[in-house]
């Protein structure tokens, strides 16, 4: 089976000082290197500046690697135009980023509609997904965003991301803007879902239990480089400081 | 003679005034628009180009009319007297409302919505007419009212050039001090100027998108 | 008295004072009105001790008419035709003496003011066109216009348009039917809008300086429309009993300066851009020594 991301020697470092730019020249992300199979989670831990959300811009091209290799269900990523590249992706953010002039329905269906798919397929996809994450159609289709709570635009956001059935899925930190019944209730459906799903996902939060939860993998990042790449239980009993502290504040 | 009975007597004439005014105005703004429009949206793709392009304009606006008529007057093509200058001018007048209200309400697109949609694969030009054009039409639309206002007083000036316009009767009025006369132009101009102010008011309320 | 009544009374007295010693001197807006206002300003200057507040270019007849009757200023330059037809309403006749001494006699009584005697030249409406159409159409006087009038266009100043010696007079004693009403414009531009064609006939001035420079044309008024305009100071009864050495000084410059001279003076000024005062200096030092 063709993992569905395939990551090696990535790094980004910010310009240095050149003609145009005075930067400091430093790595954002130096040599991470991991695998996601289909079906697989894996979390990205870290606390803030680690560099997890520039690993995953580094995925789907919103930063270009500096250096190292994407690959995304088999295909270079540096060799794809990055338009076609981003709709074989899922992208959840924690602001989720709804359009507020499209209803629900348009927000949910906007990649098919980009690849021109014919509205019937995507008038049942839109359903489909709806339902999945637990939106009733009916209600919701035509709604514009400001009429949603914080937690059903998310469930929108999600339900966007998994509208065009790519085999990966990226999310940064996608609960952590919730009021925390909300996240819990968010966590664990999300939780039950990913596992019909068969895609595979990379996460990134900063709250061990979340990442404890959803990961079948956990990665931790440490001044972007990848401290650790594991197992739950191999996270647990690790005795690296850094996750030891992870572990002390869960 | 009263302002009614002025109008009665003159109906032919002021209609044709009122008609150069609008002329006037129409021409200078729609290209206005032609031409800020897609400035306005090449400095959100090119922000070193704010600086200049929006200085520029700006000059523009500090010149005061007559003195922008006087300078164009020479210019081969575009000057000499009469409406082409002045329609320049009036130009170069709502060049800076427009471009820099393109670019604040494309600019001003929530950055959220704006990563999600490059996130999922949105080409620029997609982004540009799907997502920043819609979202900011309504701030535009304030750019192009501002402008269009502005105009409609400025036009009276371009009667001293040979424009026509409403500004005709203002000149004429003070030139032999007659109140009627003078009234006669400022009066619809005034009222141009109000309906247009109230008209485009309403569109872009109507466009305003409300944040989540 | 209360602090604030003395303020006002001394406020009042200090600029009453003021007004008393100083003469406003106004002009029209046009070249011109702007040299023989200067002229004037520096004569009284040179021969009297008062000093000269100048208020120039302040508009059309309608406006100095004004001012100087509210006492705004004291002094300006007015033509005698145009204060015959514009100002008291007269039909326009021939006649330099008659239209002269009814002006003079009627300003004196209805608006206190009056008038000195004439600069020496007479600045007529010209009806004015480009010479190679004058050349082309034979066009010598202002009748020869009656043929074209339909084809061409027309450019005016906005006084000449509302004045009732303007253009609707001419246009009916002459039957001049242009296609379109004539473009309405600042006066100073007329000549340029003929000169680049934007017009086919425009109202200037006899003695402007801009004629033979652009290769323009007067034609004749053979109808006699336009009444004789000479140029004379007007001034306000008050100020020359106040100021005897004012009236004085005035009457040296009376008939002082031919058409031609005048000419050459608004050539100086509109053709080659000479500064107005220097050129009324020279020439007070050459002819009025």
């Amino acid at each position: 089976m063709i993992p569905a991301l395939e990551v090696r020697g990535l790094g980004y470092r910010l310009p240095g000082k050149g003609k145009w730019e005075s930067g400091d020249g430093r790595f954002l992300v130096r040599d991470v290197t991991f695998t996601v199979g289909a079906g697989e989670t894996l979390v990205l831990l870290g606390r803030s500046g680690s560099g997890k959300t520039t690993t995953l811009k580094l995925i789907n091209r919103l930063l270009e690697p500096t250096s190292g290799e994407v690959q995304v269900a088999g295909e270079r990523a540096a060799d794809l135009p990055v338009t076609r590249l981003r709709r074989r992706i899922g992208y959840v953010i924690q602001e989720v980023g709804l359009f507020p002039h499209f209803t629900v329905e348009r927000n949910v269906g906007l990649v098919p509609q980009l690849d021109g798919w014919p509205p019937a397929r995507i008038d049942a996809r839109v359903r489909e997904l709806l339902t999945l994450v637990g939106l009733d159609p009916d209600t919701f289709a035509r709604r514009y965003p400001h009429e949603l709570s914080g937690g059903q635009r998310q469930r929108v956001g999600v339900a966007r991301a998994l509208a065009a059935d790519p085999p990966l899925l990226l999310l940064d930190e996608p609960f952590g803007a919730l009021d925390p019944i909300t996240r819990v209730e968010l966590q664990r459906e999300f939780a039950a879902l990913k596992g019909r799903l068969g895609k595979g996902m990379v996460f990134v939060t900063h709250d061990v239990r979340e990442g404890l939860l959803l990961g079948t993998r956990i990665g931790l990042m440490l001044e972007g480089r990848l401290a650790f790449l594991g197992t739950q239980d191999e996270f647990r009993r690790s005795e690296h400081p850094e996750v030891r502290k992870f572990m002390e504040a869960a | 003679m009263s302002l009614w009975a002025f109008y009665a007597r003159n109906s032919q004439e002021v209609l044709g005034l009122v008609g150069q005014h609008l002329y006037l105005v129409a021409i200078s703004t729609g290209a206005a628009i032609v031409i800020g429009v897609p400035l306005g949206v090449l400095l959100t793709r090119r922000p070193r180009w704010r600086g200049p392009v929006l200085g520029v304009a700006n000059v523009f606006q500090t010149v005061p009319s007559l003195a922008l008529f006087g300078f164009l007057i020479p210019l081969p093509f575009i000057g000499g007297i009469g409406a082409t200058t002045a329609i320049v001018a009036l130009v170069l007048y709502a060049l800076l409302p427009i471009i820099r209200n393109t670019y604040e309400g494309v600019a001003g697109v929530d950055p959220a919505v704006r990563e999600a949609a490059r996130g999922m694969g949105m080409t620029d030009r997609q982004l540009l007419t799907q997502v920043e054009l819609p979202l900011g039409f309504g701030v535009i639309l304030a750019g192009v009212r501002v402008a269009t206002v502005v105009s409609v007083g400025t036009a009276t000036i371009a009667a001293a050039i040979g424009a026509g316009g409403l500004g005709v009767y203002i000149f004429r009025g003070v030139a032999v001090v007659d109140d009627t006369l003078i009234l006669a132009g400022a009066l619809p101009a005034a009222l141009m100027a109000l309906g247009a102010d109230a008209l485009l008011g309403v569109a872009e309320r109507r466009f305003a998108w409300r944040a989540p | 008295m209360t602090r604030g009544r003395w303020l006002c009374t001394a406020a009042l007295i200090l600029t009453g004072c003021g007004h008393r010693d100083r003469i406003v001197v106004g002009s029209k807006n046009f070249t011109e009105s702007d040299l023989l206002g200067e002229i004037v300003a520096q004569q009284i200057e040179r021969r009297t001790e008062l000093p000269v507040e100048r208020r120039f270019h302040l508009g059309g007849t309608f406006v100095c008419h004004q001012a100087i009757t509210s006492g705004q200023i004291d002094l300006y330059v007015e033509y005698t035709g145009t204060a015959y037809t514009a100002v008291l309403k007269q039909a326009p006749v021939a006649d330099r003496d008659s239209v002269y001494r009814t002006v003079a006699r009627d300003y004196a009584q209805r608006f206190g003011l009056v008038w000195g005697k004439p600069f020496g030249f007479n600045n007529a409406f010209a009806i004015t066109v480009r010479r190679r159409d004058a050349a082309r159409h034979g066009l010598r006087r202002i009748s020869d216009l009656a043929r074209l009038a339909p084809g061409w266009k027309a450019g005016f100043g906005y006084e000449f348009l509302e004045r009732a010696d303007g253009f609707r007079g001419l246009a009916s004693v002459y039957g001049l039917r242009f296609a379109a009403p004539p473009t309405a414009m600042d006066l100073g531009l007329t000549y340029r809008a003929l000169a680049e064609g934007k017009v086919d006939v425009i109202a200037g001035n006899s003695t402007d300086g801009q004629i033979q420079a652009l290769d323009l044309v007067v034609l004749e008024d053979d109808r006699h429309y336009f009444p004789p305009y000479e140029a004379a100071p007007v001034i306000r009864q008050a100020t020359i009993t106040r100021h005897s050495g004012v009236a004085v000084a005035l009457a040296q410059l009376a008939g002082k300066i031919s058409d031609a001279e005048m000419r050459r003076l608004n050539a100086l000024a509109d053709v080659e851009h000479r500064d107005i005062a220097t050129i009324a200096r020279d020439w007070l030092r050459a002819t009025v020594p």
